[in-house]
C-alpha cells in the first residue's frame, strides 16, 4: 500500500515522484519538477512517453552474437556484411559502442558485457556476459579466424580487473588481445593529471611521424 | 568556536559512486577524522582536474570544504596522489584483496571516529600487497588487528565458557561466542561451533602478539592451517558485519569460473 501523500499532493502525483526517484541520477527535487511538468503537459504527449517506456520494455532484446540491445537478432552490426568479422571490441555498456560507433574509426564487431566485474560488489564472471564471450571465441566464424580482440573496459578498478581476467582466459590462444590506449585526454593539462595516467601516458607513448 | 570551513586530510579511497550529470561521491578512511563520504564536483568529466584522483585503493592528501548543510558530504577542492598502489591494480586477484582491505575497513568504520591505529594498519597492508609479498599472512594479520582495533578481538587464550586458560590442545572456536572454547565446556545454544587446532590457535596467537605485519615471520604456512585461519577469521569477520565480504565472494567466483571452465 502506498504511503499517504505528503500534504499539498495527490496520491496518483506522489506515486510518479516516488517512480521517477528510482531512476538513475533522479534525486527527489529532479522527480518533483518533472512529475510535475508531466501534469502540464497535453494528455497525449504524456501518453507517448508512457508508450515509448512499454515499447522499449516490449521490443528490446540483446543480440545472440555480441549480447547488444536490439529489436531483431543478430542486430544491424553482426549482420551487416561490410564489417571485419576478424575483430571483436569488448565493451562495458551499450552506451559504450555508441560512443566507439560514433567515432567511425572502428569496422569491427563488438561484444556487450552489460557491465564490468566488481570486487566491491560481488559481481563475478558468471552475473555479466563474459560465459557468452568464451563461448562465442570457442565457435569461430567460419573463413574468419579471430585476429584481435580489443578490450575497451573502462579505464577504472573495475574496468582493468575485467581485462585482465579475459587477458588471463584467453592467453596462449593465438589471438592478439589489445587494450584501448590509456593516458591524456585532448584539451587536458600534465599538471592536473593523476600519477596513475601521467604513468600510463607514459608507458604508451608513440613516436611522432 | 566554530570549524575552520576549508581543511586538509590524508585519507584512502575506499570506494566511489556516481552521483547526479558527472560527480563522484567517494568513501574516505583518514586517520584523523575517520570515514567521511566526500563529495568531488564534476569530476567524471574528462577535463576536470579531480579525473582519475579519487579511483579506489589511492592514498591522498586532500582539500576539503564543509558542507554548509548537515548530513551532505564535504567538498573536495583539490587532490594530490600520495600512493596509488600500482601494483596491488595489476591483476583482478591482487585487486580483489586489495579491496577486501577497503570492504572492511568502510564495514567496520561508523563515519567520523578516528582510529589512527586502523589507519595506519590498512595502509601498512596495502603497501605490503604492493610489494608483491605472498599476501595470505598479511591479509591474516588485517584481519586479526582489525577485529583488535574495533573491538572485536575474539578471546585466544581463555575459554569463553568457564574461564580457564586454554591447554594445548585440541579446542574448539564460535565466533557467536566471542572466541575459542575448552573441549570440556558446551557452547551456548545457537551458536555455530568449528573445530580449532592447536597449530591454528599458536598462527591466530602470534597474528595478535607481533606488533606489526612487517615483523610476522616470512615462513609458508601449511595449507591445511591457511585454510583452518582464514575459515576462523572469515566466519569471525561475516559474524560482526552480518554478511558475507563481497570481495572474497568474489574472488573466490572468478578462480572458481577459472576452474570449471577451462578454454579448450
Amino acid at each position: 500500500m502506498l504511503p499517504d501523500p505528503t500534504p499539498g499532493t495527490t496520491l496518483s502525483l506522489s506515486r510518479l515522484i516516488d517512480e521517477l526517484h528510482r531512476l538513475p541520477g533522479i534525486g527527489p527535487k529532479s522527480a518533483q519538477r518533472i512529475a510535475y511538468h508531466i501534469t502540464q503537459i497535453p494528455v497525449e504527449d504524456a501518453r507517448a512517453l508512457a508508450d515509448a517506456i512499454i515499447a522499449v520494455k516490449d521490443s528490446i532484446l540483446f543480440c545472440d552474437e555480441c549480447r547488444n540491445l536490439t529489436d531483431a537478432s543478430p542486430c544491424p552490426i553482426c549482420a551487416n556484411p561490410q564489417r571485419n568479422r576478424d575483430q571483436i571490441c569488448v565493451v562495458e555498456e551499450s552506451r559504450d559502442l555508441v560512443a566507439l560507433e560514433r567515432t567511425r574509426s572502428y569496422r569491427g564487431l563488438y561484444h556487450v558485457l552489460h557491465g564490468a566485474l566488481s570486487p566491491l560488489n560481488g559481481i563475478g564472471p558468471e552475473d555479466i556476459h563474459l560465459p557468452q564471450l568464451f563461448q562465442r571465441l570457442q565457435e569461430p566464424d567460419d573463413g574468419n579466424p579471430l585476429r584481435e580482440l580489443i578490450v575497451a573496459t573502462n579505464p577504472t578498478l573495475e574496468g582493468d580487473a575485467t581485462a585482465d581476467f579475459i587477458n588471463r582466459r584467453l592467453a596462449g590462444r593465438g589471438i592478439r588481445i589489445t587494450r584501448l590506449a590509456l593516458g591524456l585526454p585532448v584539451g587536458g593539462s600534465l599538471e592536473f593529471a593523476d600519477e596513475t595516467t601521467l604513468s600510463r601516458a607514459l608507458a604508451g607513448r608513440s613516436p611522432l611521424e | 568556536m566554530s570549524l575552520p570551513r576549508t581543511y586538509r586530510a590524508l585519507g584512502l579511497t575506499l570506494r566511489k559512486t556516481p552521483m547526479g550529470e558527472a560527480d563522484l561521491v567517494a568513501t574516505i578512511y583518514t586517520g584523523e577524522h575517520g570515514k567521511l563520504p566526500v563529495r568531488a564536483r564534476a569530476a567524471r568529466r574528462l577535463s576536470s582536474k579531480l579525473m582519475g584522483h579519487l579511483e579506489p585503493l589511492t592514498l591522498l592528501e586532500l582539500a576539503l570544504t564543509r558542507s554548509r548543510t548537515p548530513d551532505t558530504p564535504d567538498l573536495v577542492t583539490e587532490a594530490q596522489v600520495v600512493h596509488a598502489f600500482p601494483a596491488v591494480k595489476t591483476g583482478y586477484d591482487r585487486t580483489a584483496r586489495g579491496l577486501y582491505v577497503a570492504e572492511l575497513l568502510d564495514a567496520f568504520c561508523p563515519l567520523a571516529a578516528p582510529n589512527p591505529p586502523l589507519f595506519n594498519l590498512a595502509i601498512q597492508t596495502l603497501h605490503l600487497l604492493n610489494d608483491d609479498v605472498d599476501s595470505e599472512l598479511p591479509l591474516r594479520y588485517f584481519d586479526l588487528q582489525l577485529l583488535n582495533l574495533s573491538g572485536f578481538l575474539p578471546e585466544l587464550y581463555q575459554c569463553v565458557a568457564c574461564g580457564d586458560a586454554l591447554l594445548p590442545e585440541r579446542h574448539r572456536y564460535a565466533a557467536g561466542a566471542g572466541g575459542a572454547l575448552c573441549p570440556d565446556c558446551a557452547p551456548p545454544p545457537d551458536v555455530v561451533v568449528r573445530p580449532l587446532s592447536l597449530g591454528a590457535l599458536k598462527v591466530l596467537r602470534l597474528l595478535h602478539r607481533t606488533p606489526s605485519a612487517g615483523e610476522l615471520p616470512s615462513q609458508f604456512l601449511p595449507p591445511p592451517v591457511q585454510r583452518e585461519v582464514r575459515g576462523i577469521l572469515s566466519a569471525t569477520l561475516q559474524y560482526w558485519i552480518d554478511r558475507p565480504v563481497q570481495s572474497q565472494v568474489f574472488l573466490d567466483a572468478a578462480q572458481s569460473h577459472e576452474t570449471r571452465n577451462p578454454f579448450r
